[in-house]
């Protein structure tokens, strides 16, 4: 049944119908978030395509992971919605977790388990097939270099270990949208270009990946467009190349650093 | 409801069982540890009732004992897994909440049929000779496993109100304590009994105490009675700790 089948029959508005593919994997519609008296997401609008890997920035607390927290369902958006891969956050969060791997900022991984049964595990979660889960693990230890360190209970890993397996675990089930939220953080500079690779990989595989990261290099190696958040505002908007050439920078830290400096210079 | 998930989620919690140290002594080696020692210290001492030490009435109530720890057991194991953000990452798969608190209820009745085995096997070993037979031992498994799904919510309860592993060893005490002093082997008085009335482990014990000292048979109104009372009281205690953690509990 197609989505605007789907929907036919229902009270919905002609501008709720969502074609899940209409090249977009996320809208973002005038989305708010509030905490009591702050406002961590204020009014943002954006939209990414199917495909795209997308990096949001922004200086701690812009509400980018706020964002990332609507989007995935964990957080209801004040006011405003989301639509991911077709589905609206506010309505149709279960189609959305079948779609989705979440990469958390903190690595949430079960320590007395081996990294593997991790995997096993959470691809049981996902409902995947036994083979396939292990067809599945096989392939991303590999690409990780990861098998040996794999066969290991979590609480001997390093932090660097920790966040590979963190990543792995957010898409041993082969997701269409990735949220990946600061992977990187605590690796090593050779583990993380590994990582850097690895993320870039999946840019051919189709996948739509939201990245956020501090690392403003890792989001103008890999990022097709960019995103700059600030005061839970959207302040920037591009592909890395545009960005540099409106503000004039030599690269994408400089423009981070421009915009988000001068709105702290001007008490925005 | 899909079996795979919940299988996944019973597995990984037994292994936790097994592989942490801390689990491992609360619910294999503290029921093996409290059997042996009270079996010992009061194996030979006379009881009053020809027959009879006092051990043997201390027995029945040491079944409901061993299966209230379950709820420090479920508050630690929660905390924790919220404390590591492992709730969190389980809340964007699509395994909906009634897989996730039924792979619950499952591991810990199948720790507590683990438990009762043991307190039987120890107590048996000790010289405790039951009364009931073959059927006295099923009834004891129903009456702990319905026990063993209240612990579970109770332990939901206090990871609600917890918000470290620490706090809900500390605060889980809240609701073993009363159940140990008015639901289990220590003897009861007038007044206390009726503290114990409001007790799901007094419900218990009662009825194990019918079954293996009185040999009271499966038409024994009482043992029926309570079963009720126990299993209305399980009820409404789990699917009060489930609405509470899942309102206030995750975050």
């Amino acid at each position: 049944m197609s989505v605007k089948e789907k929907y036919q029959y229902s009270s919905k508005k002609p501008e709720d119908i969502i074609d899940p593919d209409n090249g977009y994997g996320i809208i973002i519609k005038n989305l708010v978030k509030k905490y009591e008296d702050v406002i961590a997401v204020n009014g943002l609008n954006l939209e990414i395509k199917s495909g795209e890997l997308f990096s949001l920035l922004g200086p701690n607390g812009a509400g980018k992971t706020t964002t990332i927290n609507i989007l995935n369902g964990l957080l209801k958006p004040t006011k405003g919605t989301a639509i991911v891969a077709g589905y609206d956050v506010r309505k149709n969060l279960n189609s959305i977790k079948e779609l989705i791997g979440v990469c958390p900022q903190e690595a949430a991984l079960y320590k007395f388990l081996t990294g593997r049964e991790n995997l096993d595990l959470f691809g049981n979660l996902n409902g995947m097939p036994k083979n396939r889960i292990k067809e599945r693990m096989d392939y991303l230890l590999e690409l990780l270099d990861f098998e040996e360190d794999s066969k290991r209970k979590v609480k001997g890993y390093s932090g660097g270990m920790l966040r590979k397996l963190n990543m792995v675990v957010a898409l041993i089930h082969d997701p269409k949208i990735a949220f990946l939220d600061e992977p990187t953080v605590g690796m090593d500079p050779r583990a993380r270009r590994k990582v850097w690779e690895f993320i870039g990989s999946l840019k051919h595989q189709n996948k739509t990946i939201i990245l956020t990261t501090h690392y403003i290099e890792e989001a103008e190696a890999l990022s097709d467009r960019v995103g700059i958040i600030d005061y839970g505002e959207l302040i920037a908007l591009g592909t890395p190349k545009e960005l540099m050439e409106k503000h004039e920078a030599k690269n994408l830290e400089e423009v981070f650093l421009k915009i988000t400096g001068r709105r702290i210079l001007e008490g925005i | 409801m899909k079996m795979q998930k919940i299988l996944a989620l019973v597995k990984m919690e037994l292994k936790k069982i097994i592989r942490e140290p801390a689990y491992l002594f609360l619910m294999i080696l503290f029921p093996t540890v409290l059997t042996l020692v009270f079996g010992l210290a009061f194996g030979t001492t006379p009881s009053g009732t020809p027959g009879k030490n006092q051990f043997d009435f201390m027995a029945p109530g040491l079944f409901a004992y061993a299966c209230i720890f379950i709820v420090m057991v479920v508050a630690q194991s929660f905390s924790d897994d919220r404390e590591q953000g492992l709730l969190k990452r389980i809340n964007v798969t699509p395994t909906t909440s009634g897989e996730f608190m039924g792979s619950h209820v499952i591991s810990n009745t199948l720790l507590s049929i683990v438990q009762v085995a043991i307190v039987t096997v120890c107590s048996l070993l000790i010289g405790f000779r039951p009364e009931g037979g073959a059927t006295g031992f099923l009834l004891a498994f129903i009456f702990i496993l319905v026990l063993s799904i209240c612990s579970v919510g109770f332990g939901l309860i206090t990871a609600t109100v917890a918000k470290t592993a620490g706090t809900a060893t500390g605060l889980s005490f809240i609701f073993i304590l009363p159940q140990m002093f008015f639901g289990t082997f220590i003897p009861l008085n007038d007044a206390t009994r009726i503290i114990g009335y409001f007790l799901p482990s007094y419900y218990a014990t009662d009825a194990l105490n019918l079954i293996f000292l009185e040999g009271a048979p499966l038409t024994e109104l009482t043992i029926w009675i309570d079963l009720g009372i126990l299993t209305i009281m399980s009820v409404v205690i789990v699917l009060l700790g489930i609405l509470l953690f899942k309102k206030y509990g995750k975050a």
